[in-house]
């Protein structure tokens, strides 16, 4: 049986609705009014809602379409008319920050861009608070890197979702609402950049996804959440501990563009020390290794050993996806910079910002070990 | 009896014997700096002070109790990173865990933490309800310094048991300065967390003490204690909860939901004496006959996951709301919250804050 290929009145009346749907971009949202919205509170937080595209602004025509989706996107002002309950939170203003269709470049670059915008608007005295969405395959890395580099005590709240704008039961909305409310809660600032999706509130250092397609795909596996956005309130349980933002030594108006070439490898039963030559050869700076087990480099040890006698940093992270790798007597003889429990794409970015000020071992030990 | 099986008989024994060498060794290498933190600890019992007849004895341990000074004779690294100064408070398990005996817990803590040599405090206690004295002590004791609360879920006599490393933990995090501010820690299987967080959640594996909504603080691992996380509810230092002056705290007791549950359980609790009753679900005329004789409720769950939301239809019964407290934390706190007031209103601030 095929839906597409017989079409019932049903499936007709759930196509018109589905288009009808994808045109005012609210289709799951009931449209009777929540209380509250004919008199909504005044002095509201001032939100910036950043729109860097994913998940939360893909459409399809239909609604069971969760995995074929994309264009046409939403532009973030569609969200607002979308979610008038967003009134009741906060003066949510929107900003379009996505790199132009067709003209996708280098990630790295498009970010450094998006944290001076975000420092600008640190700077702002009228900014409340910051949301920024983002496609989720990425995100953790986009919101550590800004967790890093952006020096502010407000909240900036990453957010997107696991199903297009107009899936059936779209997790979109209800995230976009719930991270405009971390946004403009005062118990989150000075918690370092935050992630916000299926209720629950993570640090940017610590959440990784975990699942292809399921709404709870962002876990902190590690340290659990720092909160929870609840229908009653936001609360927090606790706060980040390692350095960020403000305690950061490093800082997006003092990065040099491009920054130190880093890049990654992964580490199995044979893995060939050719795959490290390689990167040696192109000229890399630093290189992250997931590790087997507590972060050991296997069968890439004589070619990492190479790689540091021609002034190459090397980071060992572990393939286990929790614990972390420890700064043994062995390692620390190594020179291998043990890359605490960071997965290996975050130690990636820690790599690429230290390098910018040391090449020191015990630097780059305390650096790993701070942040 | 076959020789084979006598000589396993006698392993405990040369196991034992090979620890000790290699334990007295790996201390006569390190030797013990002047000026050392002074830890003090406090034992209560539990399976890391139990003893079975064989090493195969992971259940029905009731050979014997292991002594404080069997307890840290047993671990030479200690001497190594800490003076322990032991206290002997009971050697019980934890279910016969007494109200008089977590007040002169808390009150024997608060003393030795007052002196300001000393660095922090250890406490040993069984597994079953080391959550609740760890919670109670987060409520009650009055210092900033690291509090440890610390158990094992294999016996002292047996193979592979978790205790000496567990306490060795114990003992690093509360000799270690910046270690305070944290509240009240449990530590087991390398793994800190926050008493009023982390529940036990598995009948014997190692790993049983979870923080199931919001994970652990840190861990105590080979190369460093390391810490993420630090709770922003008050706590400890931060506590308004004084039980120097007290001798006995409020009953209070727990009634379960299930299908049918009607008010027999709340009805006979009220008429025990009972000032105040968690619910997980409850006959609701039975918590109103309650509520008419002053007995104050608290609205907690039996999922032991995600908050119990606060709402105006809950308040306007005068029913308080447990946050994400399971059932017996939830009892804890509104034991030391009727020492104060048994206003509904300001008791659900203090459920909002602690």
């Amino acid at each position: 049986m095929s839906f597409r290929r017989s079409p019932s009145p049903l499936v007709a009346l759930g196509a018109l609705f589905a288009t009808f749907a994808a045109a005012i971009s609210a289709q799951e949202i009931p449209s009777y009014p929540p209380p509250g919205l004919d008199s909504p509170p005044a002095n509201l937080p001032h939100v910036r809602l950043i729109s860097l595209g994913g998940t939360i602004s893909g459409t399809a025509k239909e609604r069971l379409n969760v995995t074929n989706y994309g264009a046409p996107r939403l532009d973030p002002d569609d969200w607002v008319a979308a979610l008038p309950e967003l009134a009741l939170f906060a003066d949510v203003t929107t900003e379009d920050l996505r790199q132009p269709e067709g003209e996708s470049g280098p990630a790295v670059p498009h970010w450094m861009k998006v944290a001076r915008r975000l420092q600008e608007l640190a700077a702002d005295e009228s900014v409340d608070g910051i949301d920024v969405t983002h496609g989720t395959n990425v995100m953790a890395e986009v919101a550590y890197f800004m967790h890093l580099t952006v020096a502010t005590t407000k909240p900036v709240v990453f957010v997107g979702a696991q199903r297009p704008w107009t899936g059936l039961s779209g997790d979109g909305p209800l995230n976009l609402v719930n991270a405009v409310r971390v946004a403009a809660s005062p118990d989150a600032a000075r918690k370092g950049v935050l992630q916000a999706m299926n209720q629950n509130v993570h640090s940017a250092r610590d959440v990784t996804k975990t699942s292809a397609y399921r709404v709870q795909t962002f876990q902190s596996v590690d340290l659990g959440v720092l909160g929870v956005a609840d229908p009653d309130v936001v609360k927090f349980f606790t706060e980040p501990t390692r350095r960020h933002t403000t305690k950061s030594e490093f800082n997006i108006a003092a990065l040099p563009e491009p920054l130190p070439a880093v890049e990654a490898l992964y580490a199995y039963s044979d893995a060939p020390g050719y795959l490290v030559d390689a990167l040696v050869e192109h000229g890399v700076r630093g290189i992250v290794i997931d590790g087997v087990g507590a972060g050991s480099l296997g069968s890439l040890a004589d070619a990492v050993e190479a790689a540091q006698k021609k002034g190459v940093v090397v980071v060992a992270t572990a393939r286990t996806h929790g614990g972390r790798v420890q700064d043994t007597p062995r390692r620390h003889e190594s020179g291998v910079i043990p890359g605490d429990n960071l997965p290996v794409e975050k130690a990636k970015i820690l790599l690429q910002l230290a390098l910018t000020k040391t090449t020191e071992p015990d630097q780059l030990r305390r650096i790993f070990n701070e942040y | 009896m076959s020789t084979e099986t006598r000589l396993w008989h006698r392993a405990p024994t040369l196991l034992a014997l090979v620890f000790a060498t290699y334990a007295l060794e790996a201390c006569a290498a390190d030797s013990p700096a002047p000026e050392l933190p002074r830890v003090a600890l406090f034992t209560t019992g539990g399976t890391i002070q139990s003893k079975g007849d064989h090493r195969q004895k992971l259940m029905e341990y009731n050979a014997g109790r292991v002594t404080p000074d069997e307890l840290v004779g047993d671990l030479p690294e200690l001497a190594s990173i800490a003076n322990v100064e032991v206290t002997e408070i009971a050697n019980i398990g934890s279910g016969g865990m007494t109200t008089e005996l977590l007040l002169k817990l808390a009150k024997s803590v608060n003393a030795a933490l007052a002196d300001p040599k000393v660095s922090g405090a250890v406490v040993t206690h069984g597994t079953g309800t080391l959550e609740e004295t760890a919670y109670f002590l987060n409520l009650t004791v009055r210092s900033a310094k690291p509090v440890v609360v610390v158990g094992a879920m294999r016996p002292f006599t047996a193979m592979s048991r978790d205790g000496p490393f567990n306490l060795y933990n114990a003992v690093r995090v509360a000799a270690q300065p910046d270690a305070g501010g944290y509240g009240v820690m449990i530590l087991l299987n390398d793994t800190i967390n926050a008493a009023r967080d982390t529940t036990k959640n598995n009948t014997y594996r190692v790993d049983t003490f979870v923080a199931r909504d919001v994970g652990p603080l840190g861990f105590a691992d080979s190369d460093r204690i390391a810490f993420y996380r630090k709770p922003v509810y008050r706590h400890t230092s931060t506590s308004e909860f004084d039980v120097s002056s007290l001798e006995s705290l409020p009953r209070v007791d727990i009634t379960y939901g299930y299908q049918e549950a009607d008010g027999s359980a709340i009805d006979a609790f009220v008429a025990a004496g009972a000032k105040g009753i968690v619910l997980t679900g409850g006959d609701r005329e039975a918590v109103e006959r309650g509520q008419a004789r002053g007995v104050v409720f608290v609205n907690s769950d039996r999922k032991g996951s995600g908050r119990v939301m606060q709402s105006e239809r809950v308040a306007e019964r005068n029913l308080v709301t447990s946050d994400n407290l399971p059932p017996h934390k939830a009892r804890i706190l509104l034991r030391l919250a009727l020492t104060q007031t048994s206003d509904p209103k300001e008791i659900q601030r203090m459920f909002n804050e602690y």
